[in-house]
């Protein structure tokens, strides 16, 4: 582990000494929104964000993402790969969608088939995490195995303190990147300590929710429940939730073809919200209404997730709570199934 | 103050929602609740006399509950509905989606809802522990900071414009404000928009449509767009594109204001919801003034009055049409 630090004025001379080798994504804020972009300009970066509108996700997962391109070539296509992903590095994500990436590694990678949009961008994606210092009331990270400041997921960890950055190594990655950096000085040691406590301090002010970790043993006997006819009558099925979720990763594949005989098949953003995620060519469709729809998304993250990659797919950013235009909360179907558990128990 | 009157209009909504229900007049309300976070509110289904004290009013208040009401529902419905709820509720009722014999209206006045996305542009990307409303102004707290806005520069622009408080039709009426004529509407606050020059205009759609997500929200709170399956949808073949980009957006957004032009009831609620903060009022405003100017219609007013665009009259403008040879 290497530790180093450097004062906040100075982070532009870290950022232009990072895009010499790397393309840099990092928060920035355009009409009061923030988001993850390309950082072209440093002063651009906006550090003093609680967390980004839409998650850092679209960097590794973009909205609009080019599978291939094509090109009718007399009676056959040329198909024109894209071009390698370059090295990039991801500054100032949190801990939380940091983790998310985990769970697109998992899914991407699950079984035969490899995506290798999604592979190929983490293999060359470093990256450096910002630890959160003012956590929302909306944040439940503590209570699905992360934290304001999570080592797990992230290549090197900043923690803000006083005047300056810390830089923590956490992987090999991390080192070799922040060995190389030169606006950076090693860490003043009298300050480390005081660093830890503020972390654990910050992390332990999170009120838990007891036993969100095992809550799919609860929800394997609630699918029929009628507490879903409750939880779903105000949804609007929109993709809000879902979208600016950090772990959500559902697409739709479509081809867009000009009139010049090019064209490119992209994968877009798509969602279980949608009546028409479900509905197969044959014109069934198994989720017809929005009661099946709400409950997918749960049991998606707290039930299958957990039973088939033993992980949960959930970080606890409370986005899906702060973007709800119903305002329907998370923690509420949680307090539920907490209560419906206990009834069947007693 | 703005609060007190609110909150005897709270307290008569819940009084008279448990009336409604204990005397069995209808099976379900649906009103407004306290959303998890400050400023915010979602709907509330209830069934049960004891559970009304769940019913809020105020000015986070943005949805259009009309929203929740449909045809084929059967259960005899209050609904609680500020003047646009009850708009809605009339122009479905003009285009034969709802009936109105299970649906008792309880009509309540409106002052106007916050209009968020400003808010949150104003204090940053802070977050917001505690909001009050308090002689017309907003007193926000947070973590490290107390700041005050004035009222009335964070209300929707469509609520300032809006001429009809308490709905056009109601059963039960709460507050006592009486129905008033409207003044002429006169559109001034589109002035800057319109005198923009075209490229100017442009640059402001493509700034807001932009940083659409296509998350529909806005589609999907809508009351007016109860379409089974959205132009937008249509895949067999693809009509339009789907994707995020800003060609893409444009069209989702200009068709859109076509499919709700005459019908739209001035909600604001399609702005409210958008998680992304887009400004759609300056649609919705310009086609109320089309709507006005062309049809001398507003939607959701009069029960008799027949839709423009369901309607065909020979004296109807046509200039626009151009003869090609
Ligand atoms: S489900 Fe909600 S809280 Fe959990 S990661 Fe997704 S947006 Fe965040
Ligand atoms: S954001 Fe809210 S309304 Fe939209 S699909 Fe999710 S739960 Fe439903
Ligand atoms: S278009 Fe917007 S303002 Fe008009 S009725 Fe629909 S939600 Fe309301
Ligand atoms: S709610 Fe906002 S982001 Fe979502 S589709 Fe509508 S305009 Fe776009």
């Amino acid at each position: 582990m290497v530790q180093k630090m450097i004062s906040k004025e100075k982070i532009s001379d870290l950022i232009k000494e990072l895009q010499k080798e790397f393309k840099v994504f990092g928060p920035v804020k355009e009409e009061g929104v923030v988001l993850f972009k390309e950082i072209t300009d440093a002063k651009e970066i906006c550090l003093d964000y609680s967390n980004s509108k839409i998650p850092a996700k679209s960097v590794l997962f973009p909205m609009i993402d080019t599978l291939f391109s094509y090109k009718k070539e007399g009676k056959g296509v040329k198909i024109i790969e894209n071009p390698p992903y370059e090295k990039t590095v991801i500054f100032g994500i949190r801990p939380c969608d940091s983790m998310g990436f985990s769970l697109f590694k998992n899914f991407f990678s699950f079984g035969k088939y490899k995506d290798p949009h999604v592979l190929n961008r983490l293999k060359n994606i470093t990256i450096i995490g910002m630890g959160c210092l003012e956590p929302r009331t909306t944040c439940f990270c503590t209570s699905v195995n992360g934290g304001p400041f999570n080592k797990e997921s992230v290549d090197v960890l900043i923690t803000e303190f006083k005047d300056n950055y810390y830089l923590e190594s956490i992987t090999d990655k991390g080192e070799a990147l922040i060995k190389k950096i030169k606006s950076i000085t090693d860490a003043d040691k009298g300050d480390l300590a005081k660093i830890e406590k503020l972390q654990k301090d910050i992390e332990s002010a999170i009120p838990v929710i007891e036993g969100l970790v095992s809550i799919y043993t609860k929800l394997d006997g609630l699918f029929d429940h009628p507490m879903w006819k409750m939880e779903s009558q105000g949804c609007i099925g929109c993709g809000a939730c879902t979208y600016l979720c950090p772990t959500c990763h559902c697409f739709d594949v479509l081809e867009e073809n000009k009139q010049d005989g090019s064209g490119r098949r992209i994968r877009i953003w798509d969602t279980c919200q949608f009546p028409l995620f479900t509905l197969e060519t044959s014109g069934h469709n198994p989720r017809t209404t929005k009661l099946p729809r709400v409950r997918q998304r749960i049991y998606h993250k707290f039930n299958y997730y957990p039973k088939n990659y033993n992980i949960i797919g959930c970080v606890g950013c409370g986005r899906c709570i702060i973007n709800c235009p119903v305002s329907s909360d998370i923690r509420n179907i949680f307090l539920s199934v907490e209560n419906m558990s206990f009834k069947t128990e007693g | 103050m703005v609060i007190n009157i609110i909150d005897d209009i709270e307290k008569s909504i819940r009084e008279t929602a448990k009336k409604l229900l204990e005397e069995k007049k209808v099976d379900l309300i649906i009103g407004y609740t306290k959303g998890s976070i400050p400023l915010r509110s979602g709907p509330c289904f209830i069934t049960d006399a004891s559970q009304t004290d769940m019913l809020v009013w105020n000015q986070s208040c943005d949805l259009n509950l009309a929203k929740y009401l449909a045809k084929n529902d059967n259960r005899k419905i209050g609904i609680i509905s500020k003047g646009c709820v009850g708009r809605a509720i009339v122009h479905l009722i003009v285009e034969k989606q709802l009936n109105k014999e299970n649906i008792t209206i309880i009509g309540i006045p409106c002052e106007g809802v916050l209009n968020r996305a400003k808010i949150m542009v104003e204090i940053g990307d802070k977050e917001i522990i505690e909001a009050n409303i308090e002689d017309n102004k907003i007193i926000i707290k947070g973590k490290d900071f107390n700041k005050t806005l004035p009222l009335q520069d964070y209300i929707n622009q469509l609520c300032i414009t809006c001429h009809y408080k308490i709905p056009p039709i109601f059963d039960i009426i709460i507050g006592n404000k009486k129905p008033e004529k409207p003044p002429k509407d006169d559109f001034k606050d589109l002035n800057e928009i319109e005198s923009k020059s075209s490229n100017d205009k442009i640059e402001y759609f493509k700034k807001e449509l932009n940083r659409c997500i296509r998350c529909y929200a806005c589609r999907e709170a809508c009351p007016m767009c109860y379409c089974s399956l959205c132009f937008i949808d249509q895949n067999k073949p693809v009509w339009f594109g789907k994707t995020a980009d800003i060609s893409d957006n444009f069209i989702f957004h200009m068709i859109r204001a076509f499919h709700v032009a005459g019908r739209c009831v001035s909600c604001g609620t399609c702005s409210s919801v958008c998680p992304i903060g887009i400004d759609l009022n300056f649609i919705t405003r310009k086609l109320e003034k089309i709507v006005k100017e062309r049809f001398d219609f507003e939607s959701g007013i009069n029960l008799a009055a027949p839709p423009p665009m369901g309607t065909h009259k020979f004296d109807d403008k046509q200039e626009f049409m151009i003869e090609e040879d």
